[in-house]
């Protein structure tokens, strides 16, 4: 049997304790404030822990108040930056990458027992710096500013601390901007760890090439030159013919001549990550990366299609280490064989 | 059941005084406020002189031994003295020593006197150490204060006395009583470090004001805690002064001298903000932070994290 009752809302300030804020009136409190409103409820003759036993009763109203102390917190941001919002990883997403350092090169076994060589690139306090909206970046896609590696601001101008100070990071070394969609986009200031990547997906790094200076046709397109007897004179590392002869009258342009070589920024595509150490955050990287080492790469998910079958389901839109779950100091790839793992068969 | 009904009543109506009265003013305003009636009373301490009259102040010090300033009494500072020697005096010297005694290098020199100057590459630093780590605490407080949103109340209590080889600086408050379950996470923590870092960048100076108790406590008038705290430094100073501190628009109050500006602090960082109990306000929590001074900096990995984000508990704790 239901009845019409009537029932008080209270006041949706919701302060548990009178907070000694001050002298204020309460007459003049009363005239400003809105006071109590009535809305119709229906009541039952039934209540919630009439078909319980005492156990669960009690059991319940502290999950319950658990629940809901837990649920206020989580919306709670009470500073006036907000935290920005953490999406879902979808098809199509393209998310942020890192900026590592390349350490060096080791050998490692899969199971198999097949040899491959990693690099390995550590990623030193890499930070993201600044987002860039669709409309600032190029109309298309929005961009993260992101950098690796601190350094002195002593010896930099005052314009390329500006950046730095208004995320609140240090100065660093390199600058490099990640196209990435809108649900992946990252608060300024937020560090980025190498447990970012997980092992078994494939990954693009980009560095700038050791530069070789001046170099001759031979190193620096391939050409095979010429014998070295036989009659050769004076021409072992020529180039040889420029190209057809009366017709076109000209050399074309593009013709691979010697010049300056390397020093310009090279992308490695479709590496697979081998190992990831989450506790000094080096990244395990199979093959070979441009660059010297100690050097600053930029690394990303792999765009090449055959690859986007393993980069699903990432960390997204990156790791963040206040998460509650703690990773294991080491991640391997379940093809990658481990010292004191028992030898398979 | 008569007292039921009047302990509800007490309760309806003092939740409504504390919600309206909290409705009074946003923090912007209470800033505002306080800053306009500091400086009102600045205003007229300056007025007390009004004719003119100089002072000799002796400099000693390295390499500046009996130099003789003429200055003129209760307008000139030492910041003003240091501005008559060289450039790198007055970008280095974060406290000066008047007679012996701390003094604020903002503070008008009433009297003629020996004047030296310390910044923090003398042989002992000590008091220009712990001057600094003061300072350290009250910005901490300013931007503690910013940070939260206006519907959230936020009491800044008296800033403990750290000393310097504690490892951090702390400042306590009590927020409103809706965010007793909230903890701070990382990016709460980072984003307050970047406003005190953006705070030393515009490098504002340290104002400082010697006020009696009822100045203090009329511009202190909308936090009972605050007011608490004045009554209690004006018990304990010599002659029932208080000294108030002003940087930007946020006032606080001090119990020793604070360094010159902002700008002297480099590295700063706020590391963590604890929970410490329960006081007679509310949940107490705990804010600590680690800087270096200008002159003295470090590489940032050096500065140990894990030590730094326990829990700093000093003598004066109980006290509070």
């Amino acid at each position: 049997m239901t009845a019409l009752t009537c029932r008080f809302i209270k006041l949706a300030d919701g302060l548990l304790r009178g907070a000694q804020v001050t002298v204020c009136r309460v007459g003049a409190a009363l005239q400003r404030a809105p006071v109590i409103q009535c809305i119709r409820t229906h009541r039952t003759n039934t209540w919630w822990d009439e078909h319980l036993t005492e156990d669960n009763a009690s059991f319940l109203k502290k999950v319950v108040t658990e629940e809901y102390k837990q649920q206020t917190t989580d919306k709670l941001n009470p500073l006036k930056d907000e935290p920005w919002p953490r999406h879902e990883w979808a098809e199509g997403s393209r998310r942020v990458g890192l900026v590592a350092v390349k350490l060096g090169m080791m050998p490692v076994w899969t199971k198999s027992g097949e040899r491959h060589v990693v690099t390995m690139l550590q990623v030193q306090d890499c930070h993201v710096v600044k987002h860039l909206s669709k409309e600032e970046y190029n109309g298309r896609t929005a961009a993260l500013i992101v950098g690796g590696k601190n350094i002195s601001p002593f010896h930099r101008p005052e314009g390329y601390l500006e950046v730095f100070r208004n995320a609140g990071v240090p100065p660093k070394q390199k600058l490099t901007t990640f196209c990435v969609s809108d649900n992946a986009i990252i608060k300024p200031g937020t560090p980025l760890y190498a447990a970012h990547f997980c092992p078994g997906q494939y990954v693009d790094v980009t560095a700038k090439t050791i530069g070789k200076g001046f170099q001759g046709v031979m190193k620096r397109w391939g050409f095979k030159g010429q014998p070295a007897s036989h009659g050769q004179t004076k021409t072992h590392r020529r180039p040889g013919s420029l190209g057809p002869g009366g017709d076109p009258a000209k050399v074309f342009k593009g013709k691979k001549m010697p010049g300056r070589m390397g020093n310009i920024y090279d992308t490695n595509h479709g590496l697979k990550v081998w190992r990831v150490n989450t506790k000094y955050n080096i990244l395990y990287i199979n093959g070979s990366v441009p660059g010297h080492r100690n050097c600053l790469v930029k690394v990303r998910d792999s765009i090449l299609p055959t690859r986007l079958e393993n980069n699903k389901n990432p960390p997204f839109p990156t790791f963040f280490a206040d998460g509650d779950k703690e990773l294991p100091e080491d991640l391997f790839d379940e093809d990658m064989f481990q010292f004191g793992q028992p030898m398979p068969e | 059941m008569l007292m039921a009904a009047r302990t509800v009543c007490q309760m309806l109506q003092r939740r409504l005084a504390s919600s309206a009265a909290a409705a009074c003013l946003s923090s912007a305003e209470l800033c505002s406020h306080r800053s306009a009636l500091f400086s009102k009373e600045q205003v007229r301490q300056r007025s007390l002189y009004p004719r003119t009259e100089k002072i000799e102040v002796t400099l000693q010090g390295p390499g500046l031994q009996g130099t003789l300033l003429v200055m003129n009494r209760g307008l000139s500072t030492p910041y003003s003295c240091t501005r008559h020697l060289t450039e790198w005096h007055v970008k280095s010297s974060a406290l000066a020593l008047v007679d012996g005694q701390p003094w604020h290098m903002h503070r008008p020199l009433t009297h003629s006197c020996d004047l030296t100057l310390l910044t923090f590459k003398d042989d002992d630093p000590q008091i220009a150490n712990q001057a600094y780590w003061r300072s350290c605490a009250a910005l901490l407080g300013h931007v503690l204060d910013r940070a939260f949103k206006d519907e959230f109340s936020v009491e800044l209590l008296k800033l403990p006395e750290v000393p310097v080889t504690a490892g951090a600086f702390c400042c306590d408050l009590v927020l409103d009583s809706r965010l007793d379950s909230w903890t701070p996470t990382e990016e709460n923590v980072r984003s307050l470090t970047r406003d005190a870092l953006q705070l030393i960048h515009k490098d504002l100076p340290w104002e400082p004001l010697e006020v009696s108790a009822t100045v203090a406590l009329e511009i202190f008038s909308h936090s009972r805690c605050k007011q608490e705290e004045v009554e209690e430094r004006a018990a304990q100073s010599q002659n029932g002064t208080v000294s108030l501190y002003r940087c930007g628009d946020h006032v606080t109050v001090s119990g020793g001298p604070l360094v010159a500006r902002t700008g002297l602090c480099s590295q700063y960082e706020v590391t963590s903000v604890h929970k410490v109990g329960e006081c007679e306000w509310g949940v107490l929590r705990r804010a600590q932070g680690l800087s270096l001074p200008l002159n003295l900096t470090v590489r940032t990995s050096d500065i140990c994290t894990d030590c730094e984000r326990k829990l700093i508990f000093t003598m004066g704790y109980s006290a509070i």
